[in-house]
């Protein structure tokens, strides 16, 4: 059956990425060296960044698969949509959480209007527009077209509200940011990095095929109770 | 059928691992006692003490136990569900 | 073509005439924006802020919650007595349907946004500047932008048990590339700079616009198919 594949990888992928999201945290903290200017702060930037890769590669996924939905109606499209929306907002919490952590100890403010914190603060508020209207329809039906229309409308907004708040922050005196992740990021802080979004983008894989499944099972068994009631 | 004992064994194992890598992260707090001879002193926000350790351990405690709740919540769903299927 | 011009010109002034009959949502929206403008003015300190430097945003802001009020009852006829099945049932295809709407909401809209601007130059002591006209493009450019995507959700939200409640969650994420673009060339409009400073202000909210008029009518079938 179609689903005790997906509960199999999904456990792997998760349990793997579990596993490389320890690493990663060993390496943080025990084997990457300080950055100069920023210094112990800057460790968070290991989990802050692959999260916000995470909650963008899931926010894209949800869209692609909504968009899809609404063209083809399987059902399984927006089974995926709707595990990979659940991904995409714990990693931007996740993202939204660390970085103004780091932000107040780097650059002094706790929030900067920073061009990717701002999108993903923007892209939580459409996961929550998203879940939102597919609870609160009378015809789960209708809720799952809904929920679809506000995925692919945010998707569209995108390139809009990357382009205004980079517009918008340059109006505004900068803290002057040291990048670590400029051009010569040095090679262990590059390699913790690299092995940080490979754990994360894993560990998000693994988990959405674990929620597809869930989804899998969960109108089987609905599809049960109505035949058992008629 | 023995792919599913494997894998509510595989889950059984997963608990142990959630649990050390809590450990690993409450071991974040014994950063500053550590003398590690590669470590730069970073003079810049020197004055700053103890408060930087405090915002890194946070924040990966943060990263940490959202997972692991999303984890558990997945995990949890999935248990109601297949019993309910009679699985 | 013309088919189509014709309903949409059909759906347009039937809501137009029950406006101008009723004036239930003018009056709402532009006392709205009257008290707005009163209550901001009362809420800033002059010693502390000039009130010119904010006024562009606190318009924008204005427009856009006065704007709620007046889009959120877009689909509130056509919920009682079934008049929307009646109207999706007719042969004018969805996205006229929508186009109808959108101009119906963009129209009253327009017209308060001018009443905002207008209230906030008496109670601010704001100058027009040297184009008026531009200023004048860039209401129209939100209006019609807001009163897309407002028109769309609100289709959408009224199909939920939270209603138009739920209208600002979904739409104000999308709106901040329109506050931004649109606020900031009002400002420097106000602020007597050149119109080459804000033409890509202009650009991009056209752009927006356009998207936003086009995704909804795509879109629109989708949410108010059976």
């Amino acid at each position: 059956m179609q689903v005790k594949g997906m509960r199999r990888w999904g456990t792997a992928l998760t349990v793997l990425g579990l596993l490389g999201l320890i690493l990663v945290y060993w390496m943080s903290f025990f084997w990457v060296s300080t950055e100069a200017t920023q210094g112990i702060v800057q460790r968070i930037f290991y989990v802050h960044v692959p999260a916000a890769w995470t909650s963008f590669l899931a926010f894209g996924l949800c869209a692609l698969t909504s968009g899809m939905y609404l063209w083809l109606r399987d059902e399984r499209l927006d089974r995926a949509a709707l595990a990979a929306a659940e991904g995409g907002m714990v990693f931007a919490t996740i993202m939204l959480t660390t970085g103004p952590l780091w932000g107040k100890i780097a650059w002094g403010t706790y929030w900067t209007w920073e061009p990717r914190l701002t999108l993903t603060l923007l892209l939580w508020f459409i996961f929550l527009g998203y879940f939102m209207v597919r609870g609160s329809t009378e015809d789960p039906g209708k809720g799952k077209r809904f929920a679809a229309v506000v995925a692919i409308v945010g998707a569209l907004e995108i390139p809009f509200i990357h382009l205004s708040v980079i517009w918008f922050r340059s109006l505004h005196p900068q803290p002057v940011v040291v990048r670590p992740d400029g051009p010569t990021l040095p090679g262990d802080m590059f390699a913790t990095l690299m092995t940080s979004l490979g754990a994360f983008t894993v560990l998000f894989l693994g988990m959405f095929l674990l929620r597809y499944a869930l989804e899998g099972l969960k109108s089987e068994l609905d599809a049960r109770t109505r035949r058992a009631i008629a | 059928m023995i792919w599913d004992r494997l894998t509510r064994s595989v889950w059984n194992a997963a608990a142990p691992v959630l649990v050390a890598a809590a450990l690993l992260v409450l071991s974040a707090a014994g950063l500053p006692a550590q003398e590690m001879p590669g470590l730069d002193r970073p003079s810049g926000l020197a004055g700053q003490g103890l408060r930087p350790y405090w915002h890194v351990f946070a924040a990966y405690t943060i990263a940490i136990v959202l997972v692991i709740v999303w984890v558990w919540s997945i995990a949890r769903r999935l248990r109601d569900v297949e019993e309910r299927l009679g699985g | 073509m013309s088919a189509y011009l014709t309903q949409v010109r059909a759906i347009l002034w039937k809501d137009l005439v029950i406006e101008l009959r009723t004036r239930e949502r003018v009056l709402v929206m532009g006392g709205f924006a009257v008290l707005s403008a009163v209550l901001f003015d009362f809420s800033i300190d002059r010693a502390l802020v000039a009130p010119q430097d904010i006024a562009a945003g606190l318009i924008w802001m204005t427009i856009v919650f006065g704007g709620l009020l007046g889009v959120g009852r877009t689909f509130h006829l056509e919920a009682e007595d079934g008049a929307l099945r009646g109207l999706l049932m007719s042969p004018a295809p969805r996205d006229a349907v929508f186009i109808a709407k959108v101009l119906a909401n963009f129209t009253l809209l327009y017209v308060v946004s001018l009443l905002v601007l207008g209230v906030f130059i008496l109670f601010f002591d704001l100058e027009l500047g040297g184009s008026p006209a531009a200023i004048a493009l860039a209401l129209a450019l939100g209006s019609l932008g807001f009163v897309a995507l407002g028109t769309l959700f609100a289709a959408v939200s009224s199909g939920t048990r939270l209603g138009e409640t739920l209208l600002p969650i979904l739409v104000f994420p999308l709106l901040a590339p329109m506050i931004v673009y649109g606020a900031g060339a009002t400002a420097r409009l106000l602020a007597n700079r050149p119109l080459a400073e804000v033409a890509g202000h202009l650009r991009m909210l056209g752009a927006f616009t356009v998207v936003a008029v086009f995704a909804g009518a795509v879109l629109f079938r989708f949410v108010v198919e059976d």
